[in-house]
């Protein structure tokens, strides 16, 4: 594995992102509003499984590209990424690394940044969706998919990550 | 307390969330222009973008394609009635344009508002984050994409370029709330009724057109178009046709609830319409 291949998975993980969105626009039965966050999810596992520099590193890139050239709202995604990629690492200080921790933050992670970009939109008057609209239509399914995404692939990535890390730390002299 | 204040992380904490909100205001202000660096990162993403978005779409082409094939000869049976009232409309279409070109010729006037440039366009991506319904199209201002220019599909108007960079533009979808999304159109009727698209209704799905005066009547199932009058759009792009009309909360005139005859969910290509009476007037001052 070349050291590129984490910067290019997650750059591809970036662009399907919103090539999904576009594909797949139409609501799920009309009414539910899947926001897909699996970039949040690569964030928070690389945080837990490579270090915290990287994750915010990461956080931080890939929050302004996204900010850039999908939201024009610029900082929001930033700081919010780079910010969770924080609190996690201090968190993992006193936890244990496994899947399920990474999982559990994952879902969490997801949660705040909804409710964090929720509020920013009201604030700025991006948005008239009612708090209980929101949570229904928009918050618990996408958590929900999120969470059956997560466990499917929560230990392959934490695999995967672990054997970059190594090859990596291998590879480079130090 | 001072203890408090010599905690490097909290001072790096607020400083940052000063910055955050200095760019969101930075941000929110009214932008005729990107700064070059998001038009660069902007385009570099967007040539990424085009790139994987081909297996992408190819897959998910396939499916629909199955689900094509499943409707093909009901289809079929539709389109072939629709073929022949297309014949008859075509005639009269023609004999329509050429008595149109005759009396402008009559009059000595040239252009109408309703001439345009097409460009076309194809979606290779949509805000993911949903909120404000965008979409990333592959052609910009080198291939003469402006700010606010009209973006429609066969079916009618689908919203407005909100920013240019040099290779790619992004487009504000109608349903977008956005106090800045304000389309002057009228209802075509015996007598025309204008008014102003001004917000979008999530839960009916239908588009409000406001300032509409008091006493027009108006009936549902008309049609609503573009009017040309507000400057970048040219005039008779189809909107939608009216749901409702209730009067605004006071009397004074009335509100149109407008169903969208475009779908704003499954777009692939957009042709982005560029007033051709804009332009002319931009040569005479150069």
């Amino acid at each position: 594995m070349s050291r590129l291949f984490l910067p290019s998975l997650v750059t591809v993980i970036f662009l399907l992102e919103s090539i999904i969105v576009q594909l797949v626009s139409q609501p799920l039965f009309d009414v539910y509003l899947l926001v897909p966050r699996m970039l949040l999810v690569f964030i928070v596992f690389i945080t837990i499984f490579i270090g915290q520099t990287e994750g915010m590193m990461y956080g931080f890139i890939f929050g302004l590209l996204y900010d850039v050239t999908y939201t024009e709202l610029l900082g929001a995604y930033a700081f919010a990424f780079s910010l969770i990629a924080y609190l996690i690492a201090k968190a993992m200080n006193v936890l244990h690394k496994n899947a399920w921790t990474a999982s559990f933050f994952a879902i969490v992670a997801i949660a705040c940044v909804e409710w964090y970009v929720y509020a920013i939109q009201l604030v700025i008057g991006g948005t008239t969706m009612s708090v209980s609209t929101f949570f229904q239509a928009r918050f618990l399914p996408t958590l929900f998919i999120h969470t059956i995404v997560i466990l499917l692939i929560a230990y392959p990535l934490k695999q995967t990550l672990l054997k970059w890390h190594e090859k990596r730390d291998e590879s480079s002299p130090v | 307390m001072p203890k408090f204040f010599l905690n490097k992380r909290l001072i790096i904490l607020l400083v940052s969330i000063m910055v955050l909100v200095a760019l969101i205001g930075f941000s929110l202000k009214e932008r005729n222009e990107l700064s070059w660096m998001e038009k660069f990162v902007k385009d570099t993403v967007v040539f990424m973008q085009s790139i994987v978005h081909k297996p992408a779409q190819f897959v998910a082409g396939f499916f629909e394609n199955v689900n094509d094939l499943r409707h093909t000869y009901e289809e079929n049976k539709r389109l072939k009635e629709h073929l022949e009232q297309y014949v008859l409309l075509q005639s009269e279409v023609e004999s329509l344009k050429k008595e149109n070109e005759r009396l402008r010729e009559l009059l000595n006037k040239k252009e109408s508002l309703r001439d345009f440039v097409a460009i076309q366009a194809t979606v290779i991506g949509r805000n993911p984050d949903r909120w404000e319904e965008t979409l990333i199209v592959n052609k910009g201002s080198q291939h003469g994409v402006k700010k606010d220019m009209a973006v429609i599909t066969p079916q009618g108007l689908i919203g407005k370029v909100r920013s240019v960079s040099p290779f790619s533009a992004t487009v504000q979808l109608l349903s977008a709330k956005n106090r800045q999304n304000r389309i002057s159109a009228f209802i075509q009727g015996d007598e025309n009724v204008f008014g102003l698209i001004e917000g979008y209704d999530e839960e009916r799905e239908a588009l409000l057109l406001k300032r509409i005066p008091y006493d027009a009547k108006i009936e549902k199932g008309q049609r609503v178009f573009t009017s040309g009058l507000g400057g970048i759009f040219p005039k008779g792009l189809f909107i939608g046709e009216v749901e409702e009309v209730v009067a605004d909360e006071y009397g004074l005139t009335q509100i149109a609830y407008i169903k969208p005859a475009a779908n704003f969910y499954d777009i692939d290509d957009v042709i982005i319409v560029k007033r051709k009476i804009e332009m002319s007037q931009e040569e005479e001052e150069q």
